[in-house]
C-alpha cells in the first residue's frame, strides 16, 4: 500500500496507487482507457507527436526539468543507426519515490507510453533501466510486458501499424551514479557505471553509440495522456507557463501525513503543502528545515516556505525542485548529522573518475565526522563552504553539485548551529 | 583555416582540435593530467579548466573542441581558483614527499603544484593508502601517488590492445591495479610508466638509480626492429640510464616497446669486448690486429655486414671492399629468417616488426645482398655487427669479428676488434617505409674501439706505408 494518498483537483497516476488491482491489464483497459491512445498515437505523423508533446509543456521528472519535446527533438532525423529509448526507473535519489508506484500500480501506463514515445522518434527497441534493489517493481514490469506482448501491444506490428516495438527490463546492480543518464547507459551498455563527458549527448551518441532518449518514469507516464487530450489541456493543468502537467511530490520526515501527493505543477506553496496537504509538522512542533527536491537540493530554512512548489520558482530561491522528494525536517533534529549523513551518501556513491567529487566529498564528510566527535574547528566552517564551491559546477557530471549544494546551504543558513557545536 | 583567440592571441586550427593542442601552438600550456594527446579524452582529473566566452560554466580544455571565433581565457580568476582547488583535492591523499620520490624533478603533478598550487595545506585529514601489489618486471606501482587519472588504463585498452589496467571499487576507494591482481602481460609496459603523471608507475630497471634532473638527453631512433621508433637516451657521465619514446605522428606516435627501450642494456654488459682480442695471444693490439686484416687482403674473402650498421658503414664497406678486397664477397645479415624487405612484416598490430636490426631496407638500398649459408663459402670471413644483428653459424679458416661482441663470441672469432653501437656514434638508417632518421651520439665508445671509418683508414693507410718500405 502507498502511504497516504489525499490530494485535489484532476489527478493522472494517484488514484490508482494502493489497488492490487490496478496493474492488471484487464483493469487498464476497462479503467483507464487503456492503449485506446495508442492506437490513436500509431495514426498520427509521429512529428505530430512530438509537436504536441512540445505543447504541453512537459519538463523531464528526473530532476533536470528539461522541456521533453524539445529532447525528443534533438534526435537526428537522418541517421542510418538504430534509435534507442531508455526509461531511467533507477530512482534512488534520497527522499524521491514515487517511480516505484507509478510501476507497480500503473506498469501498463509506462508500457503505453514508451510506445507511442518511441513511435514519435522511430525508436525500435527500448529498455527500462530499473534499480537493483527494486526486485518486486522490475517483476511486476515484466508481467506487463509480457502481457503486453501477449495482446500485442508490444513486438512486431503493434495493432497492425506496422510499427515494431521492443522492451527489455535491464536491473541495476545498486549504483546511485547509475541513475544519471550517461552513467546508465555505461552501465547498460556492461561497462563501469561511470558518467561520460557530454558532448556528445546522448541523442547523437547515447546507449551502444546510437541516438537514444532518456527519460523518466513519471515523464514517459504522461505521454499517454497528452496524446489522448491533447498538449493544450495538459499544459493547462499546470499552474505556471511552461510547466505543464501534475506533479508527484514525495513527501518524507517530520510531517504528519508523509506520502504521494499528486497536484498541478506550480499549484502550491511549500508552505500549503506542509500544512494543508501533509497535516503540518509532527507532534506539533516547529519546523526547522525543508529539503524541497531530494537530498542534493540546498535546503530551505523556515521563512523560506512561501516559495511556489515547481522548477523556476525553486531556482530562483537557489535551490531546486529536482525529483520533488521533499523531506521536511522539525526543530528536534540534529541538522549536523543530518547534512553528515547525506555528504556521506554521495561520497559512497561518487564513482570516483574526477578529482573534485573523488577527494572532496571523502573530504568534507571527515570533516562532520570531526565536528560531530567534538573536534571541529571555527574555520572548518569557511573550508566547507570553500569545499563546496571548489566542487559545484567543476565535476564531470551533476553529483557534485548535488554533493557540494546541500553542504553549503546547511553551513551558510544554519551556521550557527554549527558554530555551537563547535564551541561545545 | 578557421581561427579562435586564446588569452588575447589568434590562432589557427584544424576543426576537431580541442583547446589543450590549439594552445600549446602558441606556446600557452593548459596544465593537464588525465589528457594525454595519443589517448582518448575522458576530462577526468578536471585540471585544464579555461574560460570560454558565452558559457557559463568554466569548460575542460581537453574535450572542449576550438570553435570559429571562439574567445578562450586561461589566467581569469576562476580558472586560477579551480586549477588550484584541483591541485588541493589531489593532494589531500598524495603523500607529500617528492625528495624521496623517484618520479621528483620530472613529475606532472609536483610542476603543476609549484606552478598552479597553495603553498599551504588545509587538509589535517588522514591520508588513504592501499597495499601494493606486484606487477611483474617492468612496473613499479605505488597506488598511494596514484592521482586516477586513468592513462594506464586507457593506454593498454587502446593502445597495446590489452586490457590489463582496471580501477576497481568506487569513489574514493577507486584503486587502479590489474585485473585480478596479475602481472602485466604487455610487452609496451614501459609506456605506463612513461604516461604515468606522477610516481605511481615507475620502471623497475630505472627507479632509483638517477635523479631525473642529472640526465643528458640525447634524441635518437631505436634500433630494436626495423620500425625506427623515435626515441631519446637519457645518460649521466656516459652511462645510459633510461630510453624514453619521443613523439612522431608518423612513425610511433608516442610509444615504444619494452624490447627497444631496454635495449640499450647490451652496451654496458661487463662481458663486452672493450680491447683488440685475440684467444690465448695477451700482446694482441689494434697494430696487429690490423696488420692480421691486411695479411688477407688477396685472400677469398667474405665480407658479412649487420644489418644493424649505418648507412654511411655500409656504403663505407662497399667502397672499401671493392676497392681493396678483390676477391671479396659482400652480404648482409640480421635477422634470422627475415633477410630481404619482403620477408620484413609487422610482428605485432601495434609497432614491432619482423626484422630485429634497424637498417634492412638501407643495406637493401645500397644493393647488398644478403647471406645464404648454403651458397657462401670463403677461408675467411670478416663480420662487421652494430650489435644485434645475429652471427649466422659459419665455418672458416680465419674469422674476425669487428664492431660489437661479447666474451661468449670469443671463440668462434679468430679475433675481435672492437667498435661502437647505436648510442655511440651518428648515422643514418632507413626504417621499414622507407623513412630516413638520423642515429645521435648520445655516449662515447669504449676508449680502445674504434668505429668504421677509422678502422678502414687505418687498414688502408698502414698497407701503404708497408708498401714503401
Amino acid at each position: 500500500m502507498s502511504l497516504a494518498a489525499q490530494t485535489s483537483g484532476e489527478t493522472l497516476y494517484i488514484q490508482h496507487f494502493g489497488n492490487e488491482e490496478a496493474r492488471t491489464l484487464d483493469y487498464y483497459l476497462r479503467q483507464m482507457k487503456g492503449y485506446q491512445a495508442l492506437k490513436k498515437a500509431l495514426a498520427m505523423k509521429p512529428d505530430d507527436i512530438i509537436e504536441e508533446v512540445k505543447k504541453s509543456n512537459l519538463r523531464g521528472r528526473g530532476g533536470a526539468g528539461f522541456p521533453t519535446g524539445i529532447k525528443w527533438g534533438f534526435i537526428p532525423k537522418d541517421s542510418d543507426k538504430p534509435k534507442y529509448l531508455v526509461c531511467n526507473a533507477d530512482e534512488s535519489e534520497p527522499g524521491t519515490f514515487k517511480d516505484r508506484d507509478l510501476m507497480r500500480y500503473t506498469p501498463h501506463l509506462l508500457i503505453e507510453g514508451m510506445v507511442m514515445s518511441a513511435f514519435a522518434f522511430g525508436s525500435n527497441a527500448g529498455y527500462i533501466y530499473i534499480r537493483g534493489e527494486y526486485v518486486q517493481e522490475a517483476r511486476l514490469l515484466q508481467e506487463a510486458i509480457d502481457e503486453a506482448y501477449d495482446k500485442g501491444y508490444l513486438g512486431k506490428n503493434i495493432l497492425d501499424s506496422g510499427f515494431h516495438f521492443d522492451l527489455t527490463v535491464h536491473r541495476g546492480a545498486g549504483a546511485y551514479i547509475c541513475g544519471e543518464e550517461t552513467g546508465l547507459l555505461n552501465s547498460l551498455e556492461g561497462k563501469r557505471g561511470e558518467p561520460r563527458v557530454k558532448p556528445p549527448f546522448p541523442a547523437i551518441s547515447g546507449a551502444f553509440g546510437c541516438p537514444t532518449v532518456v527519460n523518466n518514469v513519471e515523464t514517459l507516464c504522461a505521454v499517454p495522456f497528452i496524446v489522448d487530450r491533447g498538449g493544450e489541456w495538459f499544459s493547462k493543468l499546470g499552474k505556471l507557463e511552461k510547466s505543464g502537467g501534475t506533479r508527484i511530490f514525495c513527501v518524507s520526515g517530520h510531517v504528519k501525513k508523509p506520502g504521494l501527493y499528486e497536484l498541478p505543477s506550480g499549484g502550491v506553496t511549500l508552505r500549503e503543502l506542509i500544512y494543508d496537504y501533509c497535516g503540518g509538522i509532527l507532534d506539533d512542533r516547529k519546523l526547522k528545515a525543508v529539503i524541497p527536491g531530494g537530498s542534493s537540493a540546498p535546503v530551505l530554512t523556515a521563512d523560506e516556505i512561501d516559495v511556489v512548489l515547481d522548477i523556476e520558482p525553486l531556482m530562483k530561491i537557489g535551490s531546486m525542485l529536482g525529483s520533488a522528494g521533499i523531506m521536511v525536517v522539525h526543530d528536534g533534529y540534529d541538522l549536523i548529522h543530518l547534512i553528515y549523513r547525506i555528504t556521506k551518501f554521495y561520497d559512497h556513491e561518487s564513482c570516483g573518475q574526477c578529482t573534485p567529487c573523488r577527494e572532496g566529498c571523502k573530504w568534507m564528510v571527515n570533516i562532520f565526522k570531526r565536528i560531530l566527535n567534538g573536534q571541529g574547528r571555527m574555520e572548518d566552517l569557511d573550508l566547507l563552504v570553500d569545499l563546496s564551491d571548489n566542487i559545484n559546477q567543476k565535476t564531470l557530471c551533476a553529483l557534485g553539485d548535488a554533493a557540494a549544494g546541500p553542504v553549503k546551504s546547511f553551513v551558510t543558513k544554519f551556521r550557527h548551529e554549527f558554530e555551537a557545536r563547535i564551541r561545545g | 583555416m578557421p581561427k579562435c583567440t586564446i588569452d588575447g592571441k589568434q590562432v589557427e586550427f584544424e576543426p576537431g582540435e580541442n583547446l589543450v593542442e590549439v594552445a600549446k601552438r602558441v606556446g600557452i600550456e593548459i596544465p593537464v593530467f588525465c589528457y594525454h594527446p595519443g589517448l582518448s579524452v575522458v576530462a577526468q582529473c578536471r585540471m585544464c579548466a579555461v574560460d570560454v566566452e558565452k558559457m557559463p560554466k568554466i569548460q575542460t580544455a581537453c574535450s572542449t573542441q576550438a570553435q570559429e571565433g571562439m574567445v578562450v581565457n586561461t589566467q581569469t580568476e576562476r580558472v586560477k581558483k579551480a586549477r588550484e582547488s584541483v591541485m588541493e583535492f589531489l593532494l589531500v591523499n598524495h603523500p607529500l614527499d617528492c625528495p624521496i620520490c623517484d618520479k621528483s624533478g620530472e613529475c606532472d603533478l609536483q610542476d603543476f603544484s609549484y606552478e598552479h598550487g597553495s603553498a599551504y595545506q588545509r587538509s589535517t585529514e588522514e591520508r588513504r593508502t592501499y597495499v601494493d601489489l606486484d606487477m611483474g618486471p617492468v612496473i613499479k606501482k605505488n597506488m598511494n601517488r596514484c592521482i586516477h587519472c586513468t592513462r594506464c588504463i586507457r593506454f593498454g585498452d587502446e593502445v597495446a590492445k590489452i586490457r590489463e589496467m582496471v580501477a576497481i571499487h568506487r569513489g574514493n576507494d577507486v584503486e587502479i591495479t590489474t585485473v585480478d591482481g596479475r602481472a602485466l602481460e604487455t610487452d609496451y609496459a614501459g609506456n605506463y610508466s612513461d604516461i604515468c603523471p606522477t610516481g605511481s608507475l615507475t620502471l623497475k630497471d630505472f627507479r632509483f638509480h638517477k635523479r631525473a634532473w642529472m640526465l643528458k638527453k640525447t634524441a635518437t631512433v631505436c634500433e630494436g626492429c626495423s620500425r625506427g621508433c623515435n626515441m631519446e637516451i637519457q645518460q649521466d657521465r656516459n652511462v645510459i640510464y633510461r630510453c624514453i619514446p619521443r613523439e612522431n605522428k608518423k612513425i610511433n606516435g608516442h610509444w615504444m616497446c619494452d624490447e627497444g627501450r631496454f635495449n640499450y642494456h647490451y652496451l654496458q654488459d661487463p662481458t663486452r669486448i672493450k680491447e683488440p682480442t685475440q684467444l690465448e695471444n695477451d700482446s694482441f693490439d689494434w697494430e696487429e690486429g690490423i696488420s692480421f686484416l691486411q695479411k688477407g687482403n688477396d685472400e677469398k674473402t667474405l665480407v658479412l655486414v649487420g644489418t644493424d650498421l649505418t648507412l654511411e658503414e655500409l656504403k663505407l664497406i662497399q667502397d672499401f671492399t671493392k676497392e681493396t678486397l678483390k676477391n671479396s664477397t659482400l652480404l648482409h645479415f640480421g635477422t634470422p629468417g627475415v633477410t630481404t624487405t619482403q620477408e620484413d612484416g609487422d610482428f605485432d598490430s601495434i609497432l614491432k616488426r619482423q626484422s630485429k636490426t634497424s637498417n634492412l631496407h638501407g643495406a637493401e638500398l645500397l644493393g647488398i645482398k644478403p647471406f645464404d649459408p648454403k651458397a657462401s663459402s670463403a677461408d675467411r670471413v670478416i663480420v662487421f655487427r652494430g650489435g644485434r644483428a645475429v652471427v649466422p653459424a659459419l665455418k672458416a679458416k680465419s674469422k674476425i669479428g669487428v664492431g660489437v661482441f661479447f666474451e661468449s663470441d670469443l671463440s668462434g672469432f679468430t679475433a675481435i676488434l672492437p667498435g661502437a653501437g647505436f648510442a655511440e656514434k651518428s648515422g643514418t638508417i632507413v626504417n621499414c617505409d622507407g623513412i630516413e632518421q638520423k642515429l645521435n651520439r648520445a655516449v662515447t665508445p669504449p676508449r680502445n674501439a674504434k668505429l668504421i671509418p677509422e678502422l678502414l683508414m687505418l687498414w688502408k693507410n698502414q698497407k701503404q706505408s708497408e708498401g714503401a718500405a
